[in-house]
């Protein structure tokens, strides 16, 4: 998937692990996300010209960047940059255990649920919550929620070696079969990749998505059809439609 | 009217039926100096006032019958999309012709001048059935064009 603007395009801000839990395609991020306040009509007496917001004026949220909860966000004045550290390798992953360092739930374990490589956030499941209420009006009072905040990756949370359930850092090393594992410093162990690292929006695993009736069973899809001939392109729509051509072209003589 | 700085009025998507351009045009809003662009193709011409229609120019979409089509617009993500290999004339040498001639060479079907002792219809085609067949329907040495003698230098060998 081509990113095709050269250095202003939100799209290179979203984060891989982002895009492939939502499986929506770059050109759909890359469109809602986007605010473009004008676009110069594809006419021959304009040049391609767009006016949109700065790539660094949007602030990444726990809202996703195609939602419209992050557009009302990212509104009006642009707020202060927030400045995230540069991660090199990635090492948290949905299901990992981790162990919260920092708040009222410092020492406990908990899953990690949700990622925001962009703001190096992840939101682990039922920790580090706050009381919340939804659906407030004049008469009713609301529901009363709990809504987890989101942790940073460097320096509140910290990985989990299972085979002693205490805090480690990872460093990222290949197996003798050449697989990229991650290895805890402290004792040396494999800590393996949770299998709700490669859930999507879609499905947990690809071989349980459930077909809809706008998808190609996988089956015809993995059915190869096509029979190499010595044919024109012609000859072969010839064939498929039944034509013959009987003619005989006169002979042309050179002198 | 005045001036106006027409980069900021957003105008619009300019596409849309016929009949909602003719609405538009009759909206007191509309600034009659930026047309209303139309992406439509032409189906006749003016002669005078009218507008006479050509049916021939009409486009005519056809659409085959997708009753029992197993083909839908989206592929499911159960499916192993496999990554094929290029397909060269190479691969459809192989696929045509390379069965027969090896085994013909390794039942001794060959002549001393490689020629086939039992040919199939392909191998039995004559110079002259050949040069009517690139003549007829389903050639297609007319639709192409012949590279010029210095644009063959230039060709890709096959590995």
């Amino acid at each position: 998937m081509k990113i095709t603007d050269s250095l202003s395009c939100i799209l290179k801000r979203v984060g891989k692990l982002t895009k492939q839990y939502s499986n929506l395609p770059d050109s759909y991020i890359k469109r809602t996300a986007e605010q473009v306040e004008y676009t110069a009509p594809k006419m021959i007496q304009y040049l391609p010209y767009q006016r949109k917001r700065r790539t660094q004026d949007f602030r990444f949220t726990t809202n996703r960047p195609w939602t419209q909860e992050f557009k009302r966000e990212n509104e009006g004045l642009p707020r202060s940059e927030v400045f995230i550290e540069p991660i090199k390798d990635w090492s948290i992953f949905r299901g990992d255990r981790v162990e919260i360092l920092v708040g009222r739930d410092k020492g406990k374990h908990g899953i990690v649920s949700q990622i925001f490589e962009e703001r190096n956030w992840v939101i682990v499941n039922g920790m580090n919550w706050y009381y919340r209420r939804i659906g407030e009006s004049d008469d009713y009072p609301g529901t009363i929620i709990r809504q987890e905040l989101p942790l940073l990756v460097t320096t509140e949370v910290s990985l989990v070696d299972p085979s002693d359930n205490k805090i480690t850092k990872v460093v990222w090393r290949y197996t003798e079969d050449g697989e990229k594992v991650r290895v805890s410093s402290r004792t040396g162990r494999i800590i393996p990749v949770p299998a709700a690292a490669n859930e999507t929006y879609d499905y947990k695993v690809k071989s349980a998505y459930l077909e809809g009736d706008k998808d190609t069973k996988s089956d015809v899809v993995e059915k190869v059809t096509f029979q190499p001939e010595l044919k024109t392109f012609d000859m072969d729509v010839m064939k498929s439609m039944g034509i013959e051509e009987d003619r005989t072209p006169k002979k042309s003589y050179w002198y | 009217m005045g001036k106006k700085n027409f980069r900021s009025i957003f105008i619009g998507n300019k596409r849309g039926s016929r009949i909602y351009k003719e609405t538009r045009i009759k909206d007191p809003d509309y600034i009659s100096d930026i047309p209303v662009y139309t992406d439509v193709k032409p189906i006749g011409y003016r002669y005078g006032k009218e507008y006479r229609v050509i049916p021939e120019m009409i486009p005519d979409i056809i659409v085959p019958d997708l009753t029992d089509c197993p083909l839908k617009p989206y592929v499911s993500y159960r499916a192993n999309v496999a990554v094929q290999e290029e397909f060269t004339a190479k691969t459809l040498f192989s696929f045509v012709y390379e069965e027969k001639i090896k085994k013909d060479f390794a039942n001794q079907k060959l002549d001393a001048s490689s020629l086939p002792l039992e040919p199939s219809d392909a191998e039995s085609l004559s110079s002259e059935t050949a040069y009517l067949e690139a003549r007829k329907t389903g050639s297609d040495i007319f639709s192409e064009r012949i590279p010029r003698h210095w644009e063959c230098l230039e060709l890709k060998s096959d590995k």
